[in-house]
């Protein structure tokens, strides 16, 4: 393997409705060099940097706010890191839980993409002494 | 800019970093470059005992081995991170983390840095994933 | 193909985990790792009670209930974490009494440095396929019929005849050739018992020298110590059933082994200080011009506290020793501190690396030197029980074992 290949994930936050094979189809038809699997959250992507990017870049277009994308260690199928030998992948779970999370992520950028100030989350603060000394007397 | 990333394996973080223009450090990185490297023979990840006496630049002999190998490989990242983002309140920090002190280790070694820090918390609801992002975007944006 | 499911934390990081996998490989089993889903981890963490705050410490949890609750198909279990990380620690051996006490899964345990004995990691992979592959055989806590047992140490060679669970001949002495000390102990052992090697029904053999002698003999059982010293110490001292930890204070090495029900989980040898071992005290008789026998008689009227040592080692320790008696110290003060410092020694390099558990038992040739016992009851917490023949829980362990073998034919 040269060098200068990466290993993509590319993942489809829930609320998109773009779907596993609509990417692999369109990765196809790019006929970039790059190795691609289809995968439940999205797909694999493998080949050399620059060609990856690419491919990335066009992916991207189908939904940007909504498709999200990190390197990945090991390359597509390694038998080091085989789910069926060695259980879930250490991230896996992880993975699991971000990508519940895209959904929100996605509000996000797009807030922020259209300029919007966040909205004002008041932090939490302890009630005071008095304030707790008055509830268990109410309730007390 | 290379911006290091907390938790280092966050597809969020790792997402938003390249987004908004930058290099995240990340321990995807990092493991990439010990497996795809033919010379060394410590499957899964390629991480060896030597790596592990390297460790000992971020912590003393008394610290577990495990420890010791995580700093091994992250240490180096924080040294050449150029700014950092720490995500508190990560729901999993698996197998690629996984250890606790370790993760406390990696954010002491970046506040001492004194690199520029982003600190935020794990959305819960839309609003805060409003507010991380709108974070996030206008500290890297502030980098460039 | 024997599958060890692995629950650990460290070992990818350590550098350790294909030494963990080759040695599975080696004995014919292979490591596995239950599947896991996110929602399940804290469920299981839940369920289990113990909150860790390290993730791979809760995906460990997870996966240790997907094996007791059946979800997961596995022969036995290996748990693994980093030596000196006190939150593994109490997990592992948390993880450890739950498999055993909601499975019927053999369970060995090991924490590791980077610096891991792929001899000590082959012992409990042996083990831990022993256990799977003859769980019957190991259930047997009764010797039947005439039976011999040979362990072939290191150092010394012993051999035991058992006929109707008693012991009826037995000899030891140090080993010179591997089978010829193995044939002589034997021989002895034979005419102290009154039968003829052709009356034995099975022979068992351990040790170091126990494939070449397994060959030659044509014993019927050819097997690793840490089963068979389990199982001979716990016959000898009448402890089938429960948690026990073993302890020999060896010559040149020590053993440290925990049981549950007779069946090894845990052990750690060492070898490499002579300050924590037998070798001390002898060299401690020598310059004090008694006999290694009257010792530990010695060592009981004395008061270690009295002696003041700088130096655990066989030179400079021993040094103390002698320096204290030239101050005016008792020679029975001088010998209960050199068996003091040679129990604090197996403390500080052994016994930190398993957990111990009541009652000890206390084996081998040093645990007839009973200030050495005195001083083992006082940093374990309790009187260690020292068995009958201690010294042969070896060869008891084999002949016992090899008896299994010929309940089948009666």
């Amino acid at each position: 393997m040269p060098k200068d290949t990466e290993t993509r994930m590319i993942v489809i936050a829930p609320s998109s409705s773009v779907t596993p094979d609509q990417i692999t189809r369109l990765i196809h038809t790019l006929s970039a060099e790059v190795t691609v699997k289809e995968t439940c959250y999205g797909a694999m992507v493998e080949g050399e940097r620059a060609e990856v990017a690419k491919t990335l870049e066009a992916v991207r277009k189908l939904d940007p706010n909504r498709i999200f994308s990190k390197v990945r260690g090991f390359p597509i199928g390694d038998a080091r890191r085989c789910r069926a030998h060695h259980g879930s992948r250490p991230g896996f779970t992880q993975l699991e839980k971000e990508w519940e999370c895209l959904s929100l992520i996605e509000k996000g950028v797009t807030c922020a993409e259209k300029g919007e100030a966040p909205p004002e989350i008041p932090r939490r603060q302890k009630i005071t002494v008095e304030e707790l000394k008055r509830i268990v007397e109410e309730t007390g | 800019m290379k911006v290091f990333i907390v938790p280092p394996n966050s597809l969020i973080l790792y997402d938003l970093v390249e987004r908004y223009g930058h290099t995240p450090l990340s321990l995807m990185g990092a493991i990439s470059k010990r497996v795809m490297n033919p010379e060394i023979e410590s499957p899964p990840i390629n991480v060896t005992p030597n790596d592990v006496k390297k460790g000992l630049k971020y912590a003393g002999i008394e610290v577990p081995s495990g420890i010791r190998g995580r700093l091994a490989v992250w240490g180096p990242l924080v040294d050449e991170a150029e700014a950092a983002i720490i995500m508190e309140d990560a729901p999993f920090e698996f197998g690629c983390v996984g250890c606790h002190r370790t993760d406390e280790m990696i954010r002491f070694l970046v506040k001492k840095r004194k690199i520029p820090l982003l600190e935020v918390r794990y959305p819960t609801n839309e609003d805060e994933a409003k507010v991380l992002v709108s974070k996030i975007k206008s500290f890297l944006e502030g980098l460039k | 193909m024997i599958k060890i499911a692995q629950l650990s934390c460290g070992t990818e990081y350590s550098g350790v985990q294909s030494e963990i996998e080759r040695a599975a490989t080696t004995v014919g089993a292979k490591m596995v790792f239950p599947d896991v889903e996110a929602a399940e981890i804290e469920r299981a963490v839940e369920e289990f009670g113990f909150r860790p705050t390290s993730p791979q410490l809760k995906l460990m949890i997870a996966r240790t209930l997907a094996i007791t609750e059946g979800h997961y198909d596995a022969d036995a279990v290996f748990i693994s974490s980093c030596f000196r990380c006190a939150e593994a620690a109490l997990i592992r051996n948390e993880l450890r009494r739950y498999v055993q006490e909601h499975s019927h899964l053999p369970v060995v345990t090991y924490s590791f440095t980077e610096r891991t004995k792929a001899g000590q990691l082959l012992t409990r992979m042996e083990a831990l396929v022993t256990i799977v592959e003859r769980k019957e055989l190991l259930a047997r806590e009764r010797q039947v019929g005439l039976t011999a047992g040979i362990d072939s140490g290191s150092s010394t060679t012993k051999a035991m005849i058992m006929r109707d669970n008693e012991i009826i001949g037995k000899f030891w002495h140090p080993t010179g050739e591997v089978i010829g000390s193995a044939q002589e102990a034997l021989d002895k052992a034979l005419a102290e018992a009154g039968v003829k090697q052709s009356d034995l029904e099975a022979i068992g053999v351990t040790g170091y020298g126990r494939y070449t002698i397994g060959k030659k003999l044509n014993c019927q059982l050819i097997q690793e110590e840490l089963t068979t010293n389990s199982k001979g110490a716990v016959w000898l001292a009448d402890r089938q059933k429960g948690e026990a930890t073993i302890i020999d204070i060896g010559g040149m090495d020590n053993k440290a082994i925990t049981v549950r029900d007779g069946i090894p989980d845990n052990f750690t040898m060492g070898g490499i200080c002579a300050g924590a071992s037998g070798r001390f005290l002898e060299l401690t008789a020598k310059r004090l011009k008694v006999e290694i026998t009257e010792l530990g008689a010695l060592a009981d009227r004395g008061d270690a506290r009295k002696v003041p040592m700088n130096s655990y080692c066989s030179i400079f320790g021993i040094q103390d020793l002698v320096t204290s008696l030239a101050a005016g110290q008792t020679i029975e003060d001088v010998a209960a501190a050199a068996c003091q410092s040679v129990a604090d020694q197996v403390y500080e390099q052994q016994l930190q690396e398993i957990d111990v558990r009541q009652p000890v038992i206390q084996v081998g040739g040093t645990s007839l030197i009973s200030g050495l016992v005195k001083a083992l009851g006082n940093v374990v917490g309790s009187k260690p029980i020292v068995p009958p023949n201690s010294q042969y829980i070896g060869s008891v362990g084999a002949a016992l074992l090899s008896s299994g073998f010929l309940e089948g034919h009666r």
